[in-house]
């Protein structure tokens, strides 16, 4: 008997990792549209410089050929061409660099790593977050960081970067139109707390006590599972042995808040 | 700027793909070229200086491309308009056509023979549509001359 319900309780251990990792690819699906926008502005200026460069190219030859030809100086027109190259070569050194900084922070939310506990920077996590966020969203939100000094954290960071997500999201899509979101995080004796605030439309009084139970959403079909805040409590209270909540006006915003212990207790072996 | 020259007005937040797009057009053509990050500086130069083609991105803050498009649309009705976004959802796509009367929907990463094409294109299509519309003035004029003249001749023979 106590074998039947060791199994069953390894397998729903299992089934709802898995869940948490599908969640997390949702989390990054739902800002998917977004980053490939953010991805292929950027591309599009390479491949176009390229072509322009290697045309330019052609031309200077032929205008420095002609003038070996001639015995004249190189013509002003083939400088003209190189410094556009110069030009085009710094543009795509921005935007290799832009590529780069979303891919970083897109392997951040990838990783797996429900398992390994480890130590971990919270504010670096943040600014991953808000770098993947923040590509999505800086045509409408502005983005305010106030992150205090904090102690390394013990945890799992790939989960708790999908918490953040999460929130940083969830903030974002609260703003209808423009708006701010601000992620503040504290040192707190033994714990850590990270706040995310935004300007948004708020949680009405009649939906705050079920914001954490899975299924329920107020967003439209296909916008949110409703699973979310659910997977987000779970991080935080079972796997991290912290606290979630929020405080909130109806149209003034509203702000959820995080708290973890920076040591996690040892497993009893 | 005008040197008897198209113009072709290109709007992007992103410095980089006008600076693109500027060395390539600079390169292949000698069209004026007018970038602008910011849409409604965009839609200020349009009122008062003449563009052939407007080629607008479509996520920017502030002002979307498909909004940018419809002033444009207001104050420059034969000014060919082209959406050129990264940002490729069937929904904003059949919007912008629907709306603004969109003369082409380019998607990023853009294929430069193919975007000089469709500019090509946009600036031959504005030409005759200006062409048109002063025919259709100068008919109209010819028209109310022939209508005084018939008057005259009514009043001269009665």
């Amino acid at each position: 008997m106590d074998e039947e319900v060791a199994r069953l309780r390894a397998e729903l251990e299992t089934a709802n990792r898995k869940l948490g990792e599908a969640h997390k690819m949702a989390s990054v699906g739902r800002l998917s549209a977004g980053i490939v926008h953010e991805i292929n502005t950027p591309i599009g200026s390479i491949f176009s410089n390229n072509e322009v460069t290697v045309r330019s190219l052609e031309k200077t030859r032929a205008l420095l050929e002609e003038a070996i030809r001639q015995g004249s100086p190189p013509p002003e027109k083939a400088l003209a061409l190189i410094d556009t190259m110069i030009g085009l070569a710094g543009i795509d050194k921005m935007a290799c660099e832009r590529i780069s900084g979303i891919i970083r922070s897109l392997k951040t939310f990838a990783r797996v790593t429900a398992d390994d506990l480890r130590k971990f920077d919270v504010n670096e996590l943040i600014r991953h977050t808000l770098k993947l966020g923040g590509a999505v969203f800086r045509r409408r939100i502005t983005f305010h960081t106030d992150l205090g000094e904090l102690p390394e954290v013990e945890g799992y960071p790939g989960l708790f970067g999908q918490v953040l997500l999460n929130l940083v999201v969830n903030a974002a899509q609260a703003v209808e139109d423009e708006g701010e979101v601000t992620i503040r995080s504290r040192a707190e004796g033994d714990h850590i707390r990270v706040e995310v605030s935004d300007t948004g439309k708020g949680i009405r009084p009649e939906d705050r006590d079920k914001i954490f139970q899975p299924g329920f959403t107020t967003k439209p079909i296909g916008e949110g599972t409703g699973i979310g805040l659910s997977i987000c409590r779970e991080i935080i209270e079972d796997q991290h042995g912290g606290q979630i909540g929020f405080h909130s006006e109806a149209g003034r915003g509203a702000t959820f808040y995080v708290r973890i212990p920076v040591r996690q207790p040892r497993k009893s072996e | 700027m005008n040197n008897g020259q198209p113009t072709v007005m290109i709007v992007d937040d992103e410095d980089m793909v006008i600076t693109s797009v500027r060395a390539f057009l600079q390169l292949e053509t000698e069209y004026n070229i007018a970038g602008f990050t910011v849409p409604e500086q965009a839609a200020d130069y349009l009122r008062t200086n003449p563009v052939e083609v407007v080629v607008s991105d479509y996520l920017m803050p502030k002002m979307t491309g498909l909004q940018l498009l419809a002033r444009a649309k207001q104050l420059q009705p034969e000014a060919a308009r082209v959406l050129l976004t990264g940002h490729a959802d069937k929904q904003s796509a059949i919007q912008a056509i629907n709306d603004v009367g969109l003369f082409q929907y380019l998607e990023k990463p853009w294929d430069n023979a193919q975007l000089l094409l469709v500019i090509n294109a946009a600036i031959e299509r504005t030409n005759l549509l200006r062409t048109l519309r002063s025919k259709i003035t100068e008919l109209d004029e010819a028209h109310s001359n022939l209508k005084d003249v018939q008057a005259r001749l009514l009043r001269a023979f009665l």
